[in-house]
């Protein structure tokens, strides 16, 4: 069962897109990489300012070098990685790679969690609570309200950034982009929280990647749409 | 749709892209000539009605027109011009709150105008049978789920690749292959229904 296909005469140009191109001038393409670089410096000056405010964690240099440094850097990989998935299409490609920015925030966020729980580090200078569910409620809504208030800015110049370039797709690559400025909301408590307990580390630091990624995930389509 | 679409003496979709955002207007009638009856036949293939379809046409265009700083350069505009047009039908149909099932008021499959059948002059020449085949097919493809129809007017109809397809739709190339595979089965069902009550009369 065929059909033939026949490409039917252009429509003539209407009247309100005809005046808009009398008014045509020169524009500024969007440059991906250009764009991971503007999240990337934002997210910075986030951690930056809050870890300025309300200092670095107390236990910072009791804790073992290779797992500051371990963890730490798995924040920033996270970040980079679902940035540069959120952000750069493939070559040829206007839109950004949707699927996979979606399928690397939801690994993002469960692995964070699973991390969290998983590879706890304690000091004698780690700030210990009583281990009661009231008490891990709390202290992660703190530390995952936290994450999420470092992620908002570079969230919101990713979406802004992506005006225009994601007609389909845009709740996975807010996904995507959420769960990267996540990421570096998880880096700066990870710079600041002195907090070691597993539950905390999970729910509360991993939670953060969760929840912006939910939250990129609505605002995206919205902040990105075209006008 | 890849290497930045057909070439001709204007160049690729790319280039004509890359001009256009530079601020030739030449450059944009251009790439609307190669791209409109495109976009046209295939927004026909989802609404039905010429004006409708003309009218999506014109609104795809002019969101391209006001996102065009979105555009990356090098990169082939085609995927994302269908894209803005698969959404713009989208809005339309929820912002109108129409349901498209493909059926008339009186419960009818639609009439399909001569000028939607995508029937090539040789087609227009060829035994009746033919014609009404192709009518009948597009008559069918009316009755299809939106979802279901776009699949087979992208890719049976519109000669895209199933990842081209899926692209557009925003979704997975797995996911496409199953709405064609759908659709292709429920049109061949629809037309073997339509002959078989043909013969009996």
């Amino acid at each position: 069962m065929t059909v033939d296909r026949q490409d039917l005469p252009a429509p003539p140009i209407g009247d309100l897109l005809a005046a808009e191109l009398r008014e045509l001038a020169p524009v500024a393409t969007r440059r991906p990489w250009r764009d991971v670089a503007a999240v990337t410096a934002a997210a910075a000056t986030s951690i930056a300012v809050l870890v300025v405010t309300l200092a670095v964690r107390r236990d910072l240099d009791a804790l073992p070098r290779a797992w500051l440094i371990g963890y730490g850097g798995a924040w920033l990989a996270g970040f980079a990685l679902l940035a540069w998935l959120s952000l750069v299409p493939r070559a040829g490609a206007v839109v950004p790679r949707w699927l996979p920015a979606a399928v690397g925030a939801g690994l993002a966020a469960v692995g964070f969690v699973a991390a969290g729980l998983t590879f706890d580090r304690t000091t004698a200078l780690s700030l210990v609570y009583a281990p009661t569910t009231a008490n891990h409620l709390l202290r992660a809504a703190a530390c995952a309200g936290l994450g999420t208030i470092t992620a908002l800015v570079p969230m919101l110049l990713g979406a802004r950034l992506l005006r225009g370039a994601v007609p389909v797709g845009g709740a996975a690559i807010g996904s995507g982009l959420g769960a990267a400025c996540g990421a570096a909301g998880g880096f700066l408590l990870h710079l600041h929280c002195p907090i070691t307990h597993p539950i905390h580390l999970g729910v509360g630091h991993g939670g953060a990647v969760l929840i912006c990624a939910l939250l990129g995930a609505l605002l995206v389509p919205v902040l990105a749409r075209i006008r | 749709m890849s290497g930045g679409g057909p070439a001709d003496e204007s160049g690729t979709d790319a280039e004509l892209m890359r001009r256009y955002v530079g601020g030739e207007a030449e450059a944009f009638r251009q790439l609307y000539a190669r791209l409109a009856p495109r976009l046209l036949g295939y927004l026909l293939r989802m609404v039905r009605d010429r004006a409708a379809a003309e009218d999506l046409v014109q609104v795809t265009f002019l969101k391209v027109h006001r996102a065009r700083a979105a555009y990356v350069r090098g990169a082939d505009p085609g995927p994302w011009i269908f894209a803005i047009a698969h959404r713009s039908f989208l809005d339309d149909v929820r912002g109108k709150r129409r349901a498209r099932v493909g059926l008339a008021d009186d419960g009818e499959p639609p009439e399909v105008s001569a000028d939607i059948t995508g029937a090539t002059d040789g087609v227009r020449a060829a035994a009746d049978d033919q014609r009404e085949l192709t009518q009948a097919t597009l008559a069918a493809l009316q009755t299809l789920p939106p979802m279901q129809r776009e699949a087979v007017a992208l890719t049976k109809l519109g000669g895209k690749s199933i990842a081209e397809a899926a692209e557009i739709a925003g979704t997975t190339p797995g996911a496409m292959k199953v709405r064609v595979h759908r659709g292709y089965e429920a049109l061949r069902k629809a037309l073997g229904a339509a002959a078989a009550t043909e013969e009996s009369t």
